[in-house]
């Protein structure tokens, strides 16, 4: 007996019960589904998660001010610590091996205007390395030059948002806009970013699109912070040479900034590439749990198979004696039976696949969980269903193949 | 001789060591061509013995040579490639698959001989035809009537060219009228030099065959020549 012979016999079987059919193919349909779903959020996760840490620098290393209440503040200054400074910066330059670039970053919250408009904003006082080393480009005009920061002029680079609120369709470029008490001029816009919700770290998730770039010099000469305890610059990025070497130097700044800051704590340090690799971790676990969850639904399915089988077994002794009677072989009932159940789980894997596409397609569109679907799933949930199909085909079909031909043909 | 069989027995385990046994003994010779009748009354062997002839069990010991061949010996799959090739079952309640149609049933034997499709759909209907059921190939086994499905019984047994037609109880669900037509069928299939064998409890049946066995209590208690058997019409 030929395999499509099988096929043929084993789609008309099931096609003479659709109902049965059906509800047996519904565990590995919703198995299949699930299997998909789950991974294709797992997937949608972690890409999410790699884009917003490639957002921070892979080599970067970020050193932050902590938020410190006004208490607090004096506490640490009167223990001698100075806060994070361009000195800091330097040092870190030259004691750090393998440093690439160090850059300072002096921050204040203030609205920005033009005409009557008015946008409130985080004004980032930048070095020109700044705006490359964090992947920020422009999308019209330039980013802060290395003489804008030297002669301290009155520029400004403006985030998407900030140039949409402010300008709509104007175009920006050498426009004047009012920060604080002063003028400065559009140099730059930047593309737009996607914002991350989490808090990555110990830094707090905001929008760059709402960001405000002006050199460093110009910040520090023009913008007098209202608290005179704050500290010089709120940020430090540090960006590494990519030998890997990341944990190892940010031990080593953590010693250097304790020294200038006289053991006062008034800083945090964080390493992209780490929180990431955690992260992952940690999803990895997540990930095999939502897999392991939907692989054990395929399992129940593969049981409702199995069930049913054994039952249609019973139910079809009488014509599997009479196969027997006229020459089929065991073997050819048990590829019979056990064609029938790789059939059923096929079909319900091929429904499953197209319902678990719809699933994570309608999970990415009405909620803002971020799906992405893999070859890999499909291929892995497809195939786990014909497994399991033929496994658990496998006991049935062979207590069909082992009737005894002269009890069956007699079994009423 | 065709079929020989030699010192056979047949015994049933009913566990706890309790053995029943069922044939004692059986010597007997088939020649190709003929057309015997076996009687007995129930519970005499005569079941277990056309199992044996079917190859649908095998024996306790003793032997049973097809062709020449010994088939005792044969396991499973030997076994079945004899039901499939040499042996052509009737049964009385005609064992048709419902769901598949006469032709589809004539051409199941073929299937398990690894026929190609076009050859056994040929085949199919000449089997078919020789029963005078060509026209009703498309129905299945429910819309044919009692008589109609026998026949279609017939041509699945006829379909591989066996070397016995192995009928158990053929009329046994027919009426009369269709029982007669269906010993007119067997007697024309027996002039056409086909070996035919018809297990049954009824001397009207028997007498159509032109050797008469009977069996009783798992022995051959009588085997003789029907000098006139019944001529149907």
């Amino acid at each position: 007996m030929q395999f499509s012979e099988n096929i043929t016999l084993a789609v008309r079987a099931l096609a003479d019960h659709k109902m049965r059919s059906f509800l047996t193919m519904l565990g590995i349909i919703f198995g299949v589904a699930s299997v998909i779903a789950m991974l294709s959020i797992g997937e949608g996760a972690k890409r999410e998660a790699i884009a917003k840490y490639q957002d921070l620098g892979v080599n970067n290393i970020i050193i932050r001010e902590k938020n410190l209440s006004d208490a607090e503040l004096e506490e640490v200054r009167a223990r001698f610590s100075p806060g994070l400074s361009l000195n800091d910066a330097a040092v870190i330059m030259d004691v750090v091996p393998g440093v690439d670039k160090v850059a300072g970053q002096a921050e204040l919250s203030a609205e920005v205007k033009y005409t009557d408009k008015t946008v409130k904003s985080t004004v980032i006082g930048v070095t020109a390395d700044f705006l490359p080393m964090m992947n920020l480009k422009v999308d019209k005009g330039e980013v802060i030059t290395q003489r804008q920061y030297d002669e301290r002029l009155k520029v400004c680079v403006i985030g998407a948002g900030v140039a949409n609120s402010l300008f709509q369709s104007e175009n920006p470029l050498g426009q004047m806009v009012k920060i604080e008490d002063q003028w400065l001029e559009v140099v730059g816009v930047l593309q737009s970013k996607t914002l991350f919700t989490e808090t990555v770290g110990e830094l707090a998730a905001r929008d760059m699109n709402t960001d405000v770039y002006i050199p460093l010099t110009t910040f520090l000469n023009r913008f007098k912070p209202t608290n005179t305890l704050t500290s010089q610059i709120q940020q430090i990025t540090v960006q590494m040479d990519g030998s890997g070497k990341l944990v190892e130097s940010s031990k080593l700044i953590d010693e250097i900034l304790k020294r200038h800051h006289w053991k006062q704590e008034d800083y945090n340090i964080v390493i992209p590439y780490e929180l990431l690799k955690q992260e992952e971790k940690e999803r990895q676990i997540f990930n095999l749990l939502l897999g392991a969850i939907a692989a054990i639904s395929l399992v129940v399915g593969g049981i409702g198979i199995m069930n049913i089988m054994l039952a249609t077994v019973t139910e079809r002794t009488r014509e599997i004696g009479i196969r027997r009677a006229i020459g089929a072989r065991k073997a050819d009932i048990m590829s019979q039976f056990v064609t029938e159940a790789v059939v059923i789980s096929i079909v319900g894997g091929l429904i499953g696949v197209i319902l678990g596409l719809t699933l994570s397609l309608v999970v990415s569109s009405f909620t803002d969980v971020s799906t992405y679907i893999r070859l890999y799933s499909i291929v892995v949930a497809f195939t786990f269903s014909v497994v399991v199909g033929i496994s658990f085909g496998w006991l049935p079909a062979k207590n069909a193949a082992n009737l005894k031909p002269v009890d069956s043909i007699r079994y009423e | 001789m065709l079929i020989e069989i030699k010192n056979m027995t047949k015994d049933y385990s009913l566990g706890n060591d309790i053995v029943v046994p069922a044939l004692k003994g059986i010597n007997l010779a088939i020649d190709k061509n003929e057309y015997v009748a076996i009687m007995g009354p129930s519970g005499s062997g005569k079941s277990t013995l056309m199992n044996i002839l079917g190859c649908l069990d095998t024996p306790t010991s003793g032997h049973y040579y097809f062709n020449g061949t010994d088939v005792s010996a044969f396991d499973d799959d030997e076994l079945s490639t004899m039901r499939n090739r040499e042996i052509g079952f009737i049964f009385q309640n005609f064992n048709l698959l419902p769901r598949l149609n006469a032709l589809q049933n004539v051409e199941l034997p073929l299937v398990y001989a690894g026929v190609a499709p076009a050859e056994r759909h040929d085949r199919a209907i000449k089997a078919l035809e020789r029963v005078q059921l060509a026209h009703r190939m498309d129905h299945k086994p429910s819309e044919l009537s009692g008589g109609q499905r026998q026949r279609v019984a017939v041509a699945r047994a006829l379909v591989t060219n066996p070397g016995i037609l192995l009928a158990d109880e053929p009329t046994g669900a027919l009426d009369s009228k269709t029982g007669e037509e269906m010993m007119r069928l067997f007697h024309d299939l027996h002039s056409e030099g086909n070996t035919i064998i018809v297990i049954t409890h009824e001397q009207d049946i028997a007498n159509y065959a032109n050797r008469n066995i009977f069996i009783k209590d798992g022995m051959i208690s009588s085997d003789t020549i029907n000098p006139n058997p019944t001529i149907a019409k």
